[in-house]
């Protein structure tokens, strides 16, 4: 049994009014961390690494500067033995620097992106699957990051 | 706003060679067909991954369609909202219409596209609309405050609850639709 990312990152306790909430939504919730596993903690990663894939998801939540999810997927990346210190600072081989800067594009910018920004990832050695899975994780994460946001609001609201 | 947004059906082009329908795996077949537009180029594409298209089609599902709660039309408007923010014509076209067949609204939609999410609207679409921009823009700076204007227009826990996950959803689908193909117009 895994923990789960959202209650977590929310800081939702299990008898929490709004962990509660959320158990009226169960498939929200089942494929909500469905998504978060089959992305960052596949059993087959195929083509893009699990150090490339949490790597990925840590760039989109330092841009959207949340702490907790920051937290969390800096502690996969030392728990998949990568070099945090290095990934942050960018001092990383051209594939992963390629894929980080497509992340950053697709987090801040996803209008902008063009038919060449994938062309570039190929390059870099994408395979179809790859280009895939890398938008699937900035999209999953851009995601969560707004799921948690929201139910912090709706905790803190059911405090006061 | 720009004048790309449209209430006209519009088609969508992958920049990478989708699968191909006919020699499709049967996860592939079984994860396509819980989609919502089975066999279009943009499932197709997504197809490539199996295992993430596994979890995310029966979970954009659930966010658009789960019964009680937020209403539906209330939905497809945030999620319009946000698609606008995001620039993305293929998501704004699909869901404004959706709000419209459910609402025979098209004049909000028809102001949204020309003066943006900051149009004059009635009192539950305002709520919606500036909750949608606020969680799409900032998730950060979202705090108890920004629920006041939902709750003043009768929203209960559930309905909020199902309102973030509807502006959520389409973070992620605005950034899977702009990155991996563009919009036709036919």
């Amino acid at each position: 049994m895994t923990t789960d990312i959202v209650d977590t990152a929310a800081g939702l306790a299990s008898d929490s009014p709004v962990a509660a909430l959320r158990q009226q939504r169960e498939a929200f919730v089942r494929h909500t961390q469905g998504s978060h596993d089959v992305l960052i903690t596949p059993s087959d990663p195929g083509g893009v690494s699990l150090i490339e894939r949490a790597a990925a998801a840590l760039r989109v939540a330092s841009i959207e500067r949340d702490a907790a999810l920051v937290a969390h997927y800096r502690k996969r990346l030392l728990e998949v033995g990568a070099d945090v210190v290095a990934i942050e600072a960018m001092n990383v081989s051209p594939r992963l620097e390629a894929i980080l800067r497509h992340v950053s594009l697709l987090t801040t910018a996803p209008g902008s992106a063009t038919r060449s920004d994938l062309e570039t990832l190929r390059h870099a050695g994408l395979a179809e699957r790859d280009i895939v899975v890398v938008a699937q994780i900035v999209a999953c994460v851009s995601y969560q990051i707004r799921v948690v946001a929201g139910l912090r609001a709706l905790a803190e609201e059911m405090r006061a | 706003m720009s004048g790309r947004f449209t209430l006209e059906p519009v088609e969508w082009a992958a920049w990478i060679p989708p699968v191909d329908a006919a020699t499709a795996t049967p996860r592939q077949r079984a994860a396509l067909d819980a989609s919502p537009q089975r066999d279009s180029p943009y499932f197709l594409t997504l197809a490539h991954d199996v295992d993430s298209l596994e979890q995310r089609s029966p979970l954009f599902h659930a966010v658009m369609y789960v019964p009680r709660g937020l209403p539906r039309a209330d939905r497809e408007l945030a999620t319009v909202i946000v698609s606008i923010i995001n620039g993305c014509v293929y998501c704004s076209s699909v869901h404004a219409r959706r709000f419209v067949e459910l609402t025979k609204r098209p004049d909000v939609i028809v102001r949204l596209y020309d003066e943006g999410p900051g149009t004059q609207l009635e009192p539950r679409q305002r709520a919606i609309a500036d909750f949608a921009a606020k969680l799409t823009r900032e998730p950060q700076a979202i705090a108890a405050a920004d629920l006041r204007p939902l709750r003043e227009v009768g929203m209960d826990d559930l309905q909020i609850h199902d309102l973030i996950h509807a502006v959520a959803m389409f973070a992620n689908a605005n950034r899977l639709m702009q990155t991996l193909g563009e919009p036709v117009t036919a």
